[in-house]
């Protein structure tokens, strides 16, 4: 067909039986001649059906064969698949949210047994969220399953869901950054290093940690004893592979954060130095903002518990997503966004340092920059944390966030206010120009300021910016 | 021991290659292989014991009332 030129999407290569490619817009996978047997017999199934009903997987359409081309390889059959409104990466999911990405990946492989289907693999990169609902993306996983075989994705599953989430629930440790620089995830021999030894003495964790790393490292210094041919035809009974999926499942849906959980922030929204008065405030300026912008996809930087978020879905936001440092809140956040079924999907998020373009030729897991365009942004109580607690010079924190969406709502708060106080109790003040005259002058000068409010006696005040009215 | 061990797998497995070959674009880990052996022998045992354990129930019940057949015949 003719038209602009389609994209292969950078990220999908590993698996050579199909790719996903992207025009006008739009997403497309293409499947090769070798996997079309095996997509045949799925939906043939009927389970993948069932799943897109449910909206467990993202939907699909067949179109015409013809709609990509020759730019991917003129491939025999092609789908459309609708859009997610983001792509997030198990690096910057809270506890909570590869917990149940990795439910949802055990619950999809459970049922796909009753209807021959096997997963080929268990990234944790197929599995996305709209809201706090996990969506599985990567439909060429699915296969006919063969009797006998085993649970290929076992490994992968460990290292991309099991020792990420254990990290945390074990030894007390976000897995975020850990998997931000370890784009396959941990390791279980790398794991296996770290976990106090009354933590192996449970039954899941010496079978899946211990013993996997062991058996994987002996097997390695004694190649030669190792008859690879006979491993490859190990054959695992179906009721024993359905029992190691359950057994997981079951642990798995137990596990909950080390000292659950007493961090700074989660409690933020109960303590912190406003008063009713000023909450309903800053409530009402938000919701001006969001009613008269309707943003389609908004960013709440600093969103802690997610209040504002679901203000501004009240008040009209389509979609928010909301970005935090700290795992309590982040948590809570996701657990809001979860009971009250909200299109908020929290995030964790160094503002200082954000997600990076990584992976493959730096192209296979986008920047946060690069992946979205907000058109709102909110950003409460966060410029003192960059301009004072990580000495980022005002001007350039203004130009952070102008670039960030065309308009937004940031909260300035002065250095009488406490909160400002305690970042500058241990340490010498090098602030001289912190104050909200420097800050207004400089916003001002990269967008029109529409509103401006002070907020609270200490002087708080908020900031409604225009970049392109200016 | 482990050296041992993993020498006596893979002779278990040669006497068991039974499965079909799996092929896969990604690589499954000698580790995890060997694992799932190992979980799914067990589970295979604990099922074995179990269907035992049921035939031993069933063959002491019927034994006990076999008497209480004959005598209701």
């Amino acid at each position: 067909m003719s038209g602009s030129i389609s994209h292969a999407d950078p990220a999908s290569f590993r698996d050579p039986a199909g790719r996903v490619f992207v025009k006008d817009g739009r997403v497309y996978r293409a499947i090769y001649e070798s996997a079309l047997d095996d997509w045949t017999f799925t939906v043939s199934s009927g389970f993948l059906d069932r799943l897109a009903a449910a909206g467990r997987i993202v939907s699909f359409e067949t179109v015409r064969s013809d709609t990509l081309g020759a730019d991917a390889g003129d491939p025999p059959l092609v789908l459309e698949h609708s859009r997610l409104p983001f792509v997030s990466y198990p690096y910057e999911w809270p506890f909570k949210a590869l917990k149940a990405a990795a439910l949802h990946h055990l619950d999809i492989q459970i049922e796909a047994l009753d209807f021959d289907v096997a997963l080929s693999d268990a990234s944790a990169y197929n599995v996305q969220f709209i809201g706090a609902r996990p969506i599985f993306i990567d439909l060429l996983s699915f296969r006919r399953y063969r009797e006998g075989e085993f649970w290929i994705g076992h490994r992968q599953f460990c290292e991309q869901f099991l020792n990420p989430l254990l990290l945390r629930a074990l030894v007390g440790i976000p897995h975020n950054a850990w998997y931000r620089g370890s784009l396959e995830g941990i390791a279980s021999a790398d794991l296996s290093l770290i976990l106090p030894f009354q933590r192996k003495m449970s039954w899941n964790v010496l079978a899946h940690v211990v013993l996997q790393a062991s058996l994987h490292r002996s097997a390695m210094a004694h190649d030669d004893m190792v008859d690879a041919r006979a491993i490859r035809k190990i054959s695992l009974t179906r009721p024993s592979f359905r029992s190691l999926l359950v057994r997981l499942r079951r642990w798995i849906s137990h596990l909950v954060p080390a000292g659950d959980e007493e961090t700074v922030w989660g409690d933020y929204a109960k303590v912190n130095s406003y008063t009713s008065d000023e909450v309903a405030h800053k409530r009402a300026f938000v919701a001006a903002y969001v009613e008269q912008t309707k943003p389609s996809l908004l960013w709440d930087i600093g969103c802690n518990t997610g209040d504002y978020s679901a203000l501004a879905l009240e008040a009209g936001a389509k979609y928010a997503i909301g970005f935090d440092f700290d795992q309590g809140a982040l948590d809570g956040a996701f657990e809001r966004a979860r009971s009250e079924n909200l299109r908020f999907q929290p995030l964790f998020l160094d503002a200082a340092n954000p997600s990076p373009n990584q992976g493959w030729r730096q192209a296979e897991r986008k920047g946060l920059r690069a992946r979205a365009d907000a058109d709102g942004l909110l950003a409460l109580a966060l410029v003192h944390h960059m301009a004072i607690g990580r000495n980022i010079p005002l001007t350039q924190v203004c130009d952070w966030l102008v670039d960030l969406a065309p308009t937004g709502v940031v909260e300035f708060v002065p250095k009488e206010d406490p909160m400002v106080g305690k970042l500058l109790k241990l340490r010498e003040d090098i602030f001289p120009d912190y104050s909200v005259e420097t800050f207004a002058s400089s916003l001002g000068s990269r967008a029109r300021i529409v509103r401006q409010e002070r907020v609270s006696p200490e002087g708080r005040t908020l900031f409604q910016f225009d970049r392109q009215a200016r | 021991m482990t050296l041992r061990f993993v020498a006596l797998l893979s002779v278990f497995l040669c006497a068991l290659g039974v499965g079909q070959e799996a092929f896969a674009y990604l690589d499954p880990g000698t580790g995890s292989m060997l694992l799932q052996l190992l979980l799914g022998g067990i589970a295979g045992a604990l099922m074995i014991v179990k269907l035992y354990w049921a035939r031993l129930k069933d063959f002491l019940f019927r034994r006990k009332s076999k008497p209480r057949d004959r005598t209701e015949q």
